[in-house]
């Protein structure tokens, strides 16, 4: 029998069992279809990811942390804060590290944490994170209205991400944001830059001289919108300006207060009563504990590696972006294996009602194998029209499984692109349907057809000829 | 005078069954030799064994001990392989109930064996519209076997035993199921076949068709008896 006869056959076939055929592909078809949108979000999303890993040139970065032992930028960004035994990231270690070959720059990021609230025209939202990373280039944020921080920014200037924007009442108008002030008001023991810090009472003999402070209030003013790809409800400022908010300011009587108290003391008469003077103290929190995290940038993505590498010499923590990448697609893959075990099991569903339906069709059809064998059809003859037969069943499961996955994958993808366009981010159509895949799955489900008919096929094969002729 | 080659040669052909703990000789040594282009008829009480040679000659049963060789063949130790090529290339069946396939239509009733001969698809349309008239069906090509008497439906049988030019026919009742005139339709049919030079096979229990063979041979409980023609 030729190849073609194969197939007319197996079709005609099918076409004869209409309603069984059709029932027996629809379950197919539900595992076609379960597969085939799982591995498109999967694979879309992972795609997504890359690609905007690259538009924001993290390939070319590595992160640096007071600890030794990060493994990635995760890491890197939730390992700052207290770590006494740690190498502080302070400005002598960035000369070092850019005496390293390959670096373009560095770029320093902290946090302030003693805000608590925002408030722009008359009402008040809570502030979830304040932090400056230096506009140097090495960090890329994508600007969606206004323009970034500037190098020369020192202070009273702000980046809003998109969210805030959108809570402000700004949404589709981040541009009306521009220029406005915003007000940032502080914990009620903030006492860096702009705090007014009073002088405690005098008072002799031990008494707490660090005031309760009232809450400071900065002004800023926006200069830009990001959207929310890196980090989202924050607000960015210029470094210095960190560095002043981070800045623990109180009175002391200081040695010197006394010795210039008991020099004063001495041409008095009686008990010396002179107003006491007391000083200014000013402690630099980056001068105690360094920055939270430094970005580097390496001339190349190629050698991010070797600059993490280098790096680490300096006894910190230092990771490529690779190593995050890496992880988080190992979660898409483990997302994928999942979704796709889901799959697997509606396909191996499927193929017990192939077995099914080719063990009634030989049933059904034992005499004609007997007319078949008597004209001379090979028991292979026989075995392989069966198992054409239940392969073009997965096929058609497949092709119409892509099918109706493609449909639905762009039915989601509208409902994507709205969701990332609430969030400014500019990507749209991110769940695809890749040739491959989709010959995969179709390949995948004929298989399965294969297989289910293996063992029918097989019965059909070695029925007796004789005993097939005279079956009622 | 012409000494015609031996088409058929069965040589102690026993065939046995077991059911249970006995066991039942279908054949029991059964030797017989038929020329090419002859007519054999084979009569026999039911269930002496007659449907059993038959296929034993057609090569869709194999004998349990003996040797079988047809035209030139021998089939007792071939495999399924070269036992189905040679049915069909060889033989042609025709049956008490015509076995014909419900779904399809009378031509492609007679492709089928074509189809196993892995012959292309113009020709043998070609081929089985040509047996079809040869068996006077050329108007009913396209009916389905619902749509034709019985006798026309033995009609298409035969031509679909005739597609791939067999040497041997070998018809099992081809009458059982048709009234006397139809069946000396058929008869007639299968002795034109015979004349063309076909070997010809009938097993029958109707004995007017029986003495219309060049030879008769009877079975009676798997033991051969020869008749004289
Ligand atoms: N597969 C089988 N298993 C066991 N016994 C069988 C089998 N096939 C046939 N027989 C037995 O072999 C004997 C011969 O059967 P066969 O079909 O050849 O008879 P027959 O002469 O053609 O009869 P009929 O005229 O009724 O068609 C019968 O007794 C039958 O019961
Ligand atoms: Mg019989």
């Amino acid at each position: 029998m030729r190849f073609i006869d194969y197939i007319v056959t197996a079709l005609r076939n099918i076409w004869r069992q209409k309603l069984r055929s059709l029932l027996t592909i629809f379950a197919v078809v539900i595992g076609a279809t379960s597969v085939t949108i799982m591995l498109a979000l999967v694979t879309g999303a992972k795609t997504f990811f890359r690609s905007q890993v690259e538009a924001n040139g993290m390939l070319q970065q590595v992160a640096v942390s007071q600890k030794s032992d990060i493994k990635d930028f995760n890491d890197a960004s939730h390992s700052g804060g207290n770590c006494d035994s740690c190498t502080k990231l302070t400005d002598a270690i960035i000369t070092k590290i850019k005496t390293v070959p390959h670096v373009v720059e560095v770029a320093r990021q902290m946090r302030v944490g003693a805000f608590e609230a925002v408030s722009f025209s008359g009402k008040k939202y809570t502030l979830e994170q304040v932090y400056a990373t230096d506009a140097n280039g090495v960090i890329h944020n994508n600007i969606l209205a206004g323009h970034d921080l500037q190098p020369s920014d020192k202070e009273g200037v702000a980046v809003f991400t998109s969210d805030y924007a959108d809570k402000f009442g700004f949404k589709g108008n981040y541009n009306g944001l521009i220029g406005k002030q915003i007000s940032l008001q502080s914990r009620s023991f903030y006492s860096g830059v702009g705090a007014v810090v009073k002088q405690p009472v005098p008072c002799n003999g031990p008494c707490d001289n660090k005031l309760q402070q009232p809450p400071t209030v900065l002004t800023a003013t926006i200069v830009g919108i990001m959207d929310t790809s890196t980090t989202s409800t924050a607000v960015r400022v210029p470094v210095d300006w960190a560095i002043g908010m981070n800045q623990e300011r109180h009175y002391e009587f200081t040695k010197a207060d006394q010795i210039a108290q008991e020099a004063a003391c001495k041409n008095a008469r009686g008990a010396c009563n002179s107003t006491q003077h007391m000083s200014l103290i000013t402690t630099n929190f980056v001068d105690t504990n360094g920055y939270d995290q430094l970005v580097v940038k390496a001339d190349n993505a190629k050698n991010a590696k070797q600059v993490a590498a280098d790096i680490k010499k300096f006894n910190v923590g230092a990771a490529d972006a690779e190593s995050m990448i890496n992880s988080q697609l190992a979660i898409f893959n483990v997302v994928g294996l999942v979704l796709g075990g889901i799959g697997g099991i509606a396909l191996a569903v499927a193929a017990i009602g192939v077995v099914n339906t080719m063990v009634m069709a030989i049933l059904e059809r034992t005499r004609e194998i007997g007319v078949m064998r008597a004209v001379g059809a090979r028991r292979s003859t026989v075995s392989r029209l069966f198992t054409f037969e239940a392969s073009l069943l997965g096929f058609w499961g497949g092709v119409f499984g892509v099918g109706v996955g493609y449909g639905l994958t762009r039915i989601a993808n509208v409902f994507i692109n709205k969701q990332l366009a609430s969030q400014s981010v500019q990507a749209h159509d991110i769940i695809t349907l890749p040739i491959w895949l989709i010959l995969t799955v179709i390949a995948v489900t004929t298989m399965i057809g294969m297989l289910a008919g293996l063992y029918p096929a097989h019965r059909a094969a070695k029925l007796d000829p004789v005993e097939a002729l005279h079956y009622e | 005078m012409e000494t015609k080659t031996p088409a058929i040669e069965l040589k102690h052909v026993t065939k046995t069954y077991k059911l249970g703990g006995e066991t039942l000789n279908a054949l029991d040594n059964v030797s017989l030799v038929a020329q090419a282009g002859e007519f054999i008829a084979i009569t026999g009480p039911s269930g002496s064994g007659k449907s059993t040679l038959a296929n034993i000659i057609g090569g869709l049963d194999k004998p349990t001990s003996g040797d079988v060789i047809v035209d030139g063949q021998d089939l007792s130790h071939v495999r399924d392989r070269a036992l189905s090529d040679y049915r069909n290339h060889h033989i042609g069946f025709v049956f008490q109930s015509f076995n014909l396939q419900g779904s399809n239509t009378a031509l492609e009733n007679v492709i089928m064996p074509l189809v196993f001969a892995k012959m292309r698809g113009k020709q043998r349309k070609a081929r089985a519209l040509e047996c079809l008239q040869a068996v006077g069906l050329g108007d009913r090509v396209n009916h389905k076997p619902s749509q034709l008497s019985g006798g026309q439906r033995q009609r298409v049988a035969i031509a679909r035993a005739l597609a791939v030019k067999p040497s041997i026919i070998i018809a099992d009742e081809p009458t059982g199921n048709l009234d006397s005139a139809r069946g000396a339709e058929i008869m007639k049919l299968l002795q034109d076949l015979n004349h063309q030079g076909i070997t010809l096979l009938i097993i029958t229990h109707d004995q007017t068709i029986a003495r219309l063979a060049h030879r008769m041979v009877s079975i009676h409980d798997g033991k051969l008896v020869e008749h004289r023609g």
